[in-house]
């Protein structure tokens, strides 16, 4: 399964789904983080960690414990 | 008409009509705030938790209207306490006044995100405006928004303001007292029928469990929040859980997950919302990406931050020295007049000059540390530079607890706890603030520098020479932080039980600071300093003066003048001294003031219970003056060098330079006690304390700084916890380093 944590910067992918019942899924989905929106990977941190994503004209950065929870539509259907 | 809306009439001659500001984090509310209620703010706690209330009057022609900014926030999830603030209020709930109205402040340049907080609060049913605001920088970013039609829409106002320049202000103040009095409400979302049944169920069911008075938009956040706070009047939490579980398996069943199903619909109603309504005129190159691709880069950046961080250390480290000295030169000053009225009554005098005004000295001293961090804080805040640092550092900070934002608290903590406590505030996590906020008292504070210098400079240096002085030093800076960050990992592993949020930062557009907006916040937080933990500092100033100051009995003077001279007529013919002393301004009667000195404070409350409490450190190679001095030195360490300078008999006005006092410690030995005869500063003594030093909260006002900051019970535990550690680290160095005895010399 992909996972935001895995894609490459630069790549633009589709979110499936968000793999968690907790409530940090709640806190993702509403900064816009829901099954559908298009995101792409746009810089990791100096060291690795966090990532910074880019979304309707948003940037927004998470850790990759939190990126992991997020689970992107299998590559070849981007248009 | 809505049916939820609970609008209070607001007669003339009443409460004035309260106006709540909502909105993200980062969208200028609290400049629009500034500018509606000018100076006319107070600050205040939220009922039960330590979350600012920041309240201010609005003078209009139509009369006073009170205005409220809620803290910033991006969705109406009551899982932490901080957040639950925002729906406490927009519900009327905990004896507050409920709004009676509700103004919006969106960013204009992420409308659909902003938009989501409308969305949901429109369940709340109140009376509500919306102010679109950073209008400008959206134009700039290439994007034209149709504010007709997006009132249209929404069914509510909605004024275009530019809050930096203050475009708008004057139609958002007209608008606030027509929407008062011609109500508009928002369009409240529909439901599916899975998620309705789900309320229905559980409203019936918490109703039943004994929480009668709970509202539909309420019941929506225990459906959707999990671990809601509402439900905690409610005691059979698995009855509940089930219930929850139930109304999930509900909206499982219809196909939805629950963890999201919230946020699709309310997105969902945004883009039919928005469709027609923004309009982008192409991607156009935005500053912000070559900027970041400069602040953010793997070299570059990490230099710029340091070199950002050094800037903002120096400052508080060096730059503020002069205006410390000129609080201290002012201090001394005022004591020396107010001596010169009171010379009649010596008790009155001393508590006067030596309790209270030291005291009010003591709180002021720290102002210039606040107010220059304060300064760059907000400076660095408003143009989005945080937000980058953040990012930077997060992974150095993330394992052990704290967060990318912990660096600046921790960085001033170098400086001064006071500041870097307080700007633990700009950390949203309350986990990784109150690990933080417990962490910053153990950096290697400009106090804790005099007795590192002067017994690395008595012992150290001669024995082992400059180089070697130097580096030790230096590793004396990081034995806090590393003490400090091991321990927060041991804290949040085992016994913190607050849920940690998720790290997610939002990298906001950069902006040029408003002068006006920086000087507010450095005027607010120097204010709160005085008002807040100011009291208890003088307080703790007056109860440590008056253990040192009594019992203060005649009998002492007399007592140690006849051994005083005593002593001196082994050296000289006693009518000799006698001549001496008819002379106030001879050495021979300054050394006699000192002696007497010396004797006060041993014979003072404080120094009776040193000696009694001295077998506790003896295990640390502690003698009973280093004791007293210790135990003064808790209300601020730095009183440490003048304590000992009494003590050894020297007067109080020594430094960590003087080489009288360097003399004495190294002839020092011991009176009593199995070690009779021996030195007492022996290497693994000097160790100890300065490792004791390093690690204990003997700091009053850094105690009263957390404790207005997160509570009493956890100043207190971090006061024992933190006094606890150093007493272990200090046995522990004085007993291993004994048994290595080259180091005995």
């Amino acid at each position: 399964m992909r996972t935001l944590e895995m894609l490459t910067p630069g790549i633009l992918a589709r979110i499936e789904a968000i793999q968690s019942d907790c409530d940090r899924a709640g806190r993702l989905s509403s900064l816009g983080f829901i099954p559908g929106q298009w995101v792409k990977v746009i810089r990791l941190a100096p060291l690795g960690d966090p990532l910074t994503v880019e979304f309707d004209g948003q940037e927004i950065s998470l850790r990759r414990s939190e990126a992991r929870l997020i689970t992107l539509e299998p590559a070849g259907g981007a248009g | 008409m809505n049916p939820f809306s609970a609008r209070r009439s607001s007669v003339a001659g009443t409460k004035p009509c309260l106006v709540a500001l909502v909105g993200n984090p980062n969208t200028g509310k609290s400049t629009i705030f500034n500018r509606l209620t000018g100076l006319r703010q107070r600050i205040a706690n939220y009922p039960g938790v330590t979350v600012d209330r920041k309240s201010g009057r609005m003078r209009l022609e139509a009369g006073d209207f009170e205005i409220v900014d809620l803290p910033g926030t991006y969705s109406l999830t009551a899982v932490s306490h901080d957040e639950r603030v925002v729906m406490d209020v927009l519900g009327g709930r905990r004896n507050m006044q409920r709004p009676d109205l509700l103004v919006f402040v969106l960013d204009a340049t992420n409308l659909k995100r902003n938009l989501f907080l409308v969305s949901q609060a429109a369940e709340l049913g109140l009376p509500t405006l919306i102010a679109l605001n950073q209008c400008d920088a959206a134009r700039r970013n290439g994007l034209r928004i149709d504010a007709a039609r997006l009132s249209r829409r929404l069914g509510v106002p909605v004024i275009e303001t530019v809050g930096s320049n203050g475009l708008g202000m004057d139609e958002l103040k007209a608008a606030i007292v027509e929407a008062l009095e011609a109500p508009c409400f928002l369009p409240r979302i529909a439901w599916p029928e899975c998620i309705t049944a789900g309320c229905v169920m559980l409203r019936d069911g918490i109703c039943t469990l004994g929480c009668k008075d709970i509202s539909d938009a309420e019941v929506l956040r225990v459906l959707f929040d999990r671990e809601s706070v509402y439900t905690e009047p409610v005691l059979e939490k698995l009855r509940l859980r089930d219930l929850i579980h139930e109304a999930h398996d509900g909206i499982r069943s219809s196909g939805l997950s629950p963890g999201s199903v919230e946020a699709v619909l309310h997105y969902r109603h945004i883009e039919t919302l928005l469709e027609g309504v923004v309009e982008s005129s192409g991607p156009i190159a935005r500053t912000r990406e070559s900027v970041d691709r400069l602040l953010l880069h793997r070299v570059w950046g990490t230099l710029i931050f340091f070199g950002v961080m050094y800037a903002v250390f120096q400052s508080l480290y060096t730059w503020a020295a002069p205006m410390m000295d000129l609080v201290s030169a002012g201090t001394d000053w005022v004591q020396t007049w107010v001596a010169g009225f009171l010379t009649g009554t010596p008790v009155l005098q001393s508590l006067v000059c030596d309790g209270i005004l030291a005291g009010v000295g003591g709180v002021l001293v720290f102002l210039p540390q606040i107010l220059l961090l304060f300064f760059f804080i907000s400076v660095l805040e408003d143009t989005g530079y945080v937000a980058r640092a953040a990012f930077l550092m997060d992974k150095l900070f993330g394992w052990c607890g704290l967060n990318g934002k912990s660096f600046v608290p921790l960085l001033s903590g170098y400086a001064c706890a006071i500041p870097g406590v307080m700007a633990a505030r700009t950390i949203e996590d309350p986990k990784a603030r109150l690990t933080t906020i417990l962490m910053t008292p153990f950096m290697s504070c400009s106090a804790r520098l005099p007795i590192y210098i002067l017994l690395i400079g008595t012992f150290v240096e001669p024995l082992h020479g400059p180089y070697v002085a130097g580096w030790v030093l230096f590793f004396m800076h990081f034995v806090g932080v590393g003490v400090a960050l091991p321990l927060a990992w041991v804290l949040n592993r085992f016994f913190l039980r607050v849920k940690p949020l998720p790290f997610i930062l939002e990298m906001p557009d950069y902006r040029l600071p408003i002068l006006r907006n920086v000087v507010h916040r450095m005027w607010e937080r120097g204010r709160e300093f005085v008002l807040r933990a100011g009291t208890v500092i003088l307080a703790f100033s007056v109860i440590i003066w008056a253990l040192l100051y009594f019992p203060h009995e005649e009998s002492v003077a007399t007592g140690a003048r006849a051994e005083f001279v005593q002593i001196q007529s082994a050296e000289r013919p006693e009518a000799a001294v006698l001549a001496a002393l008819q002379n106030p301004e001879s050495p021979t009667s300054l050394r006699l003031a000192n002696y007497v000195d010396a004797a006060y404070i041993e014979q003072s409350f404080l120094g009776r219970f040193g000696k009694t409490v001295q077998p506790v450190f003896d295990p640390a190679g502690f003698d009973w003056k280093i004791t007293v001095g210790v135990l003064s030195s808790f209300p601020a360490r730095e009183v440490i060098i003048a304590t000992m300078g009494i003590i050894y008999n020297l007067g109080s006005d020594v430094d960590e330079g003087s080489t009288d006092l360097r003399t004495v410690l190294q002839k020092e030995k011991w009176t009593s006690g199995s070690r009779i005869g021996q030195p007492v500063y022996t290497m693994p003594v000097v160790f100890a304390i300065m490792v004791f030093f390093a690690l204990c909260m003997q700091c009053g006002a850094t105690v009263a700084v957390v404790a207005k900051e997160l509570n009493w019970w956890w100043a207190t535990a971090s006061f024992f916890g933190m006094t606890a550690l150093a007493w272990v680290a200090a046995v522990a160095i004085y007993q291993t380093a004994r048994m290595i005895p080259i180091l005995m010399s």
